[in-house]
């Protein structure tokens, strides 16, 4: 359909639009016209992406200089994926005269074609294998030994010599292309999809990549260096977008951090005596060229760029590296010194808390290192191991930790703290000290971002209390709006369940989780919705560790072996490719209508992204409230700089967090208002008002005031009342005024009438 | 016309083809005839009707086109899954006196194993018979799982050492391993979060926060206690959604395992080429991203499912439905109210000299008693009208005796499909409807009959319930005869006088 909001055509592929995907629209059009930032929150299932994809398009269609460009982020490939395939929804229906190219920009991992690459298994071999056979050095010793004497890369190759001649012909045809896309296209033109793809990002129309690729300062310096003002960015799923920027400014050093960074060094020791017997002119020419305040080497080739300065770009010294670190033997032996120093301080055996500028005063009394060159620790590496033409970069990975720590700490004197402990807190008998430069202002990554480019959208199903992240992230929203969701008839149904059959109190709280009772009265909770639920149920546990005991415990009591009497059950594990295809088993349990329960954990990998809606997801029971580790201490140092900073109250902070988890993964039941599902908070804390309001409030608008008090059978008869209402034919458009569904004619009536009012 | 005799020596034999000039192929006859094979209901009325020669053989599969479609696309058999019970979960048994812990292993529950741990399948090919006997082995793989269950990590660290073969049971197995290495290619893209590790530029080890609270450190354990129990039970439920793969008795172990052995390789030699999962992959994709309301609705492919006897089958989920209801459906217990005639004779005449010797008590009945009784068969009354035909432990039809019964279901499936026929066939527009019409009057007429004779033979006891039953039948049957009776009258009023056949 097609329809117009104020004078842009909006092309929507599909023949009915929900009213609130329209306001959202509408509220997104301001924005974008005032050229600022905007915040929304619109429920999950009410199809957001596909919103915001045919407005941003619509927009860009309709304004067609300067050219916009959409940057959408998401956090997970396999919402990228999801993305994409919205998108080619969309361009099906897009006049063919405003074809455009959008692509997806993922990995080497997830791109690469080359079979040899391919065959190492772990991600950082690939690409280190990668660069084993594109570094521009390897290229040109290819080019005058005879072919085949070193081995190269045929993709690459070719890929280059078809680049060479302009970017013209390489530029793709319009259209959608996903990561398979590219690895197709490149497979059949014998061309790299990598390179390909990191060459198209600059004249494609809408990029969609992971968050990283324009928050974490090291990989954003590289990607997204040269994307223009001109760009519209999208968070997508943004309610955890103040972690993500925390961790991009991150580091932790470990023991094993510092012994492999020692083995590093001799390495490099090594190389340069070699160097300096065979080629000594080449490190004098790195000398001459530091001299003249190059840290970087001007043009790098595609192929030998390296992770970027950790250090935000404004932050980054424009002046001549120091002195004494140009020569190469000097920085090494600077380096050793760290190394030594910072192996001195693991051997603690307190917590340590410190900030930055007492860690650099230290640093400089007790190892002869100054500020300055603490910040220039990283481009100096990096130097160095162009010259000393490395290619094993995995082999160098803990080195490069330790200057990226040494340039982060060297950069940043506030909002940071440094925590040194000598083992977990929860596995006490076990050492494995750790020092920790940790981040605890989220608007420092985000910051470049925001000045950076004109519009910056952050949206999500939950960004209650929507007022908070502004103030976490300092910015100014000019629209910041929480959509809430026009039913036509109740089709989630949220509960709030506080105590088991029996009557007693559930709860994850920490005196009572593993409490007998507790155990036995949530497995007869999941016990009686198993039998009365069909297909798929999803339950969220608080942590790995209690879903491990609760699992085993009712393994032992046999409730497990019941549940398995109506469905089949599937864990998260902490092993990535297994979680996966129990994922996909659990799908097809689903799909063949066998039925299967899911068990997952709150803030684990599933939680953060997959999808449990319609069949695959009829009720989400969420086992607790799952709460951070409030003992942990930096936890404990980013709370106390919220409060000093935002006047933010711990209690209302961890609430809020916690709850947000929550929310997030009950809220992925429902994809659009034809499907329906159930929500079950067993806790007793959710019935207390201060934790329940912090609740999204479309949730909250369904969470009626007699189910807020539940015992187990209770909410097994709703559940069943329920999904007999749920089970009748009702009408799809909505009844009488209230419109939940609008075709191409109300909207055109709508048009007129807000004509008529002016 | 039907006979019995005629009836009787007909097997399903060929159906008689060409009726009505048409030519059917083989396959086509083919097909037929396996469906009646299968269906005995199917055969039954195939064989009163069409033999009958009351509905031709073309007539008879019109109204079954789904049937012959839906069997064209099925070319695999349906097979019996594996039950969700985790049969491999093998509990050992201990009795109380001495040390000795029993685990009992039943064919079923081996064949399971093989299933779910391939290492052990792998290691009974490879052992038995020629290194140790299957008693053996089966001892030493209880061992192991003793050993595993009682978490017992040292003691497992210490055996294995000893002994290679009990080593092959607890260590991590790596041809699972292989095996997720191959299926993870396949995985739907909206789902694999394989790809998302480290899906950053470069990825640093140690970079962004490793102990923030929200993030758990996997302890690091050894080799035999990492086995848990959440990879068992994902294990598991991977090998139920897979299904049987093979079809041999369970009887001899070591066929099992060499027919199991033989289907995995069958499964990788047809793998489907990378293009086709690809063409799969994005049709998932694209499902899952369309919002469904918004669009024309569109129908997800379905695996029919075979159900041998329909009755049988549907009668038990209701039975299991009512079980599951058990306390709030109010359910009742039948009484045994069937007293023999001269039980109540003889009772009654006692009552009756007790009455004349004593006279009348003042209050004939005591009214506390007399309410319990009206109370206790109120409700039972009301509640039979419910659950008359419901409960399938007493259903009406089972009381009946058994030719009663069959006779009965064998009238009700005859005239359905009469019913169905003579319908479909108005308005009548040709001489061949004409007369199709008459033959099933005919037929019907004869059932209607039957029918009544039923009734009327039947034991006075299940008069009542045996007319109910007759009813709905008759009202049918009433009701296309009526109908008969209009059109035929109206048609003479059209025509004039034409009494006899029909010309356009």
């Amino acid at each position: 359909m097609k329809f117009l909001i104020d004078d842009v055509t909006v092309y929507f592929p599909y023949d009915y639009i929900y009213p609130e995907q329209y306001e959202y629209m509408v509220e997104l059009k301001r924005a974008l016209d005032a050229r600022g930032h905007c915040l929304l929150e619109m429920p999950t299932g009410t199809g957001k992406t596909v919103a915001l994809l045919s407005l941003i398009s619509s927009y860009a269609l309709a304004r067609p200089s300067p050219p916009l460009k959409l940057l959408y982020c998401t956090r997970t490939v396999h919402e990228m994926e999801k993305t994409l395939a919205e998108l080619r929804l969309l361009h099906s229906h897009l006049p063919p005269t405003h074809r455009s190219l959008a692509l997806g920009l993922s990995s080497r991992k997830n791109l690469c074609v080359n079979p040899i690459a391919l065959s190492s298994a772990s991600r950082d071999s690939v690409d280190s294998a990668c660069r084993r056979l594109t570094a521009s050095w390897v290229r040109a010793a290819a080019a005058e030994q005879p072919p085949g004497a070193v081995p190269t890369c045929p993709f690459f190759e070719a890929y280059d010599r078809a680049a060479s001649s302009g970017p013209d012909a390489v530029l793709l045809p319009p259209g959608v292309y996903t990561l398979g896309d590219l690895r197709a296209l490149g497979r059949e033109k014998g061309w790299c999809p990598y390179f390909l793809a990191r060459q198209m990002i600059r004249y494609a129309n809408v990029v969609v990549y992971s968050y990283q690729y324009l928050l974490d300062p090291k990989v954003a310096g590289i990607i997204s260096r040269e994307m223009q003002r001109e760009c519209v960015v999208v968070f997508d799923e943004a309610h955890n977008i103040d972690n993500v920027c925390i961790e991009a400014l991150s580091v932790s050093v470990r023991r094993q951090t510092l012994d492999g960074a020692t083995r590093n060094l001799h390495r490099m020791a090594q190389e340069i005596d070699r160097f300096k017997a065979t080629d000594a002119s080449r490190l004098r020419a790195e000398y001459n060229r530091l001299v003249e305040g190059l840290a970087q080497r001007g043009n790098l080739a595609l192929t030998d760029a390296w992770l970027a300065n950790p250090a935000l770009p404004d932050d980054i010294l424009k002046e001549a590296v120091p002195g004494n670190i140009r020569r190469a033997e000097h920085f090494l032996s600077v380096l050793r010194r760290l190394v030594q120093y910072l192996k001195g301080r693991l051997q603690t055996e307190n917590v340590e808390t410190e900030r930055p500028v007492d860690f650099v005063a230290s640093v400089s009394s007790q190892a002869g290192i100054d500020q300055k060159m603490l910040r220039f620790c990283y481009d100096r590496l990096h130097s160095l191991m162009l010259t000393l033409e490395i290619t094993d970069t995995d082999e160098f990975l803990h080195i490069q930790t330790i200057c990226d720590f040494a340039t982060l700490v060297g950069t940043y004197m506030q909002g940071f703290s440094i925590i040194i402990e000598p083992f977990d807190e929860r596995m006490p008998h076990i050492p494995d000290p750790v020092l920790q430069l940790s981040c605890h202002d989220a608007s420092l990554a985000i910051k470049p971002v925001f000045d950076r480019f004109q519009s910056v959208i952050i949206t999500s199903g939950t960004l209650s209390p929507i007022d908070l992240y502004p103030r976490l992230l300092n910015f100014n929203p000019v629209i910041s709006r929480s959509f809430t969701m026009s039913l036509t008839r109740d089709c989630i149904c949220p509960m709030v369940l506080t105590r088991g059959s029996d009557q007693l109190p559930v709860s994850t709280k920490f005196d009572m989780r593993s409490d007998p009772g507790v155990v036995r009265n949530y497995g007869r909770l999941l016990l009686e919705m198993v039998a009365a639920v069909p297909d798929g149920i999803v339950c969220f546990f608080v942590s790995y560790s209690y879903m491990d005991g609760i699992v085993n415990s009712w393994n032992e009591m046999g409730i497990l072996q019941d549940v398995m009497q109506h469905k089949l059950v599937f864990i998260e594990t902490q092993d990535v490719v297994e979680t996966t295809l129990a994922l996909d088993n659990y799908r097809r349990a689903c799909d063949c209508g066998r039925g299967a329960v899911f068990f997952s954990v709150a803030r684990g990998k599933v939680a953060e992204g997959i999808d449990f809606d319609r069949h695959y997801g009829r009720l989400v029971i969420m086992f607790g409230v799952p709460f951070q580790y409030t003992l942990s201490r930096i936890l404990i140092a980013r709370l106390e700089y919220l409060r000093n900073t935002f006047q933010i109250k711990e209690g209302d902070f961890l609430t809020f967090d916690a709850l947000r988890q929550a929310a997030q993964c009950v809220g992925r039941v429902i994809r659009s208002k034809a499907d329906y599902g159930m929500m079950i908070f067993a806790d007793k804390r959710y019935s207390r008002h201060d934790k329940r309001s912090k609740l999204p409030g479309w949730i909250l608008s369904h969470l009626r005031d007699a189910h807020l008090n539940l015992s187990t059978d209770m909410a097994l008869h709703i559940a069943r009342e329920f999904l007999r209402r749920m089970a009748q034919p009702y009408d799809k458009a909505g009844t009488g005024g209230r419109k939940t569904l609008l075709s191409q004619e109300d909207l055109e009536k709508m048009g007129e009438g807000v004509m008529d009012m002016f | 016309m039907m006979s019995s005799k005629q009836n009787e020596q007909l097997v399903p034999e060929k159906p008689a083809a060409t009726v009505h000039g048409e030519q059917l192929s083989t396959t086509e006859m083919e097909l037929r005839m396996k469906l009646l094979r299968e269906d005995s209901e199917l055969q039954k009325l195939h064989k009163q009707f069409v033999i009958g020669g009351v509905l031709t053989e073309s007539e008879f599969w019109a109204t079954r086109k789904s049937l012959l479609d839906d069997d064209a696309q099925r070319t695999a058999k349906q097979r019996a899954g594996f039950k969700s019970a985790m049969l491999a979960d093998v509990r050992p048994s201990t009795d109380g006196r001495t040390n000795k812990v029993t685990f009992s292993l039943t064919p079923e529950i081996i064949h399971q194993i093989f299933a779910e741990k391939p290492a052990v399948h792998r290691a009974f090919l490879n052992f038995v018979p020629s290194k140790m006997t299957e008693k053996d082995f089966w001892t030493k793989y209880c061992r192991a799982e003793y050993l595993h269950r009682t978490k017992n990590s040292v003691a497992a660290a210490a055996e294995a050492a000893e002994d290679e073969e009990l080593a092959v049971f607890l260590k991590h197995d790596e041809i699972l391993a292989n095996e997720a290495r191959h299926k993870i290619r396949r995985v739907d893209p909206t789902l694999d979060m394989e790809a998302d590790i480290g899906d950053d530029y470069i990825h640093l080890p140690d970079h962004g926060i490793l102990r923030d609270g929200s993030k758990e450190t996997a302890d690091a354990e050894n080799e035999f206690a990492r086995r848990t129990l959440s990879q068992d039970l994902n294990r598991h439920a991977a090998v139920v959604l897979e299904g049987r793969a093979l079809d041999v008795e369970l009887g001899d172990t070591r066929t099992a395992a060499e027919a199991l052995a033989r289907s995995k390789q069958a499964e990788l030699s047809t793998e489907i080429s990378d293009e086709k999962t690809n063409q799969e992959r994005m049709e998932k994709v694209s499902r899952m991203t369309e919002i469904e309301d918004l669009q024309a609705p569109c129908s997800l492919p379905f695996a029919p499912l075979c159900i041998k006897d329909p009755r049988e089958y549907f009668d038990s989920q209701q039975a299991n439905a009512f079980k599951a209801l058990g306390d709030t459906g109010g359910g009742i217990t039948p009484v045994d109210c069937s007293l023999k005639t001269e039980e109540a004779y003889i009772y009654l005449l006692e009552q009756i000299s007790e009455v004349k010797v004593r006279g009348l008590n003042k209050p004939v009945v005591q009214p506390e008693a007399a309410l319990k009784v009206l109370n206790g068969l109120n409700p039972y009354l009301s509640s039979t009208k419910y659950h008359l035909g419901k409960n399938p432990q007493e259903c009406v039809l089972d009381r009946l005796p058994n030719r009663t019964k069959d006779e009965l279901m064998h009238h009700w499936t005859s005239i359905q499909e009469l019913l169905r026929h003579f319908w479909s066939s108005y308005p009548v527009t040709t001489a061949y409807l004409y007369n199709k019409v008459l033959r099933l009057k005919d037929a019907m007429a004869q059932i209607y009959h039957k029918l009544q004779e039923i009734k009327e033979s039947v034991q006075s006891d299940f008069r009542h319930q045996v007319s109910l039953l007759v009813q709905p039948m008759l009202q049918a049957l009433d009701a296309a005869f009526a109908h008969y009776d209009t059109e035929q009258q109206k048609r003479s009023v059209k025509s004039g006088n034409k009494p006899n056949g029909f010309v356009q």
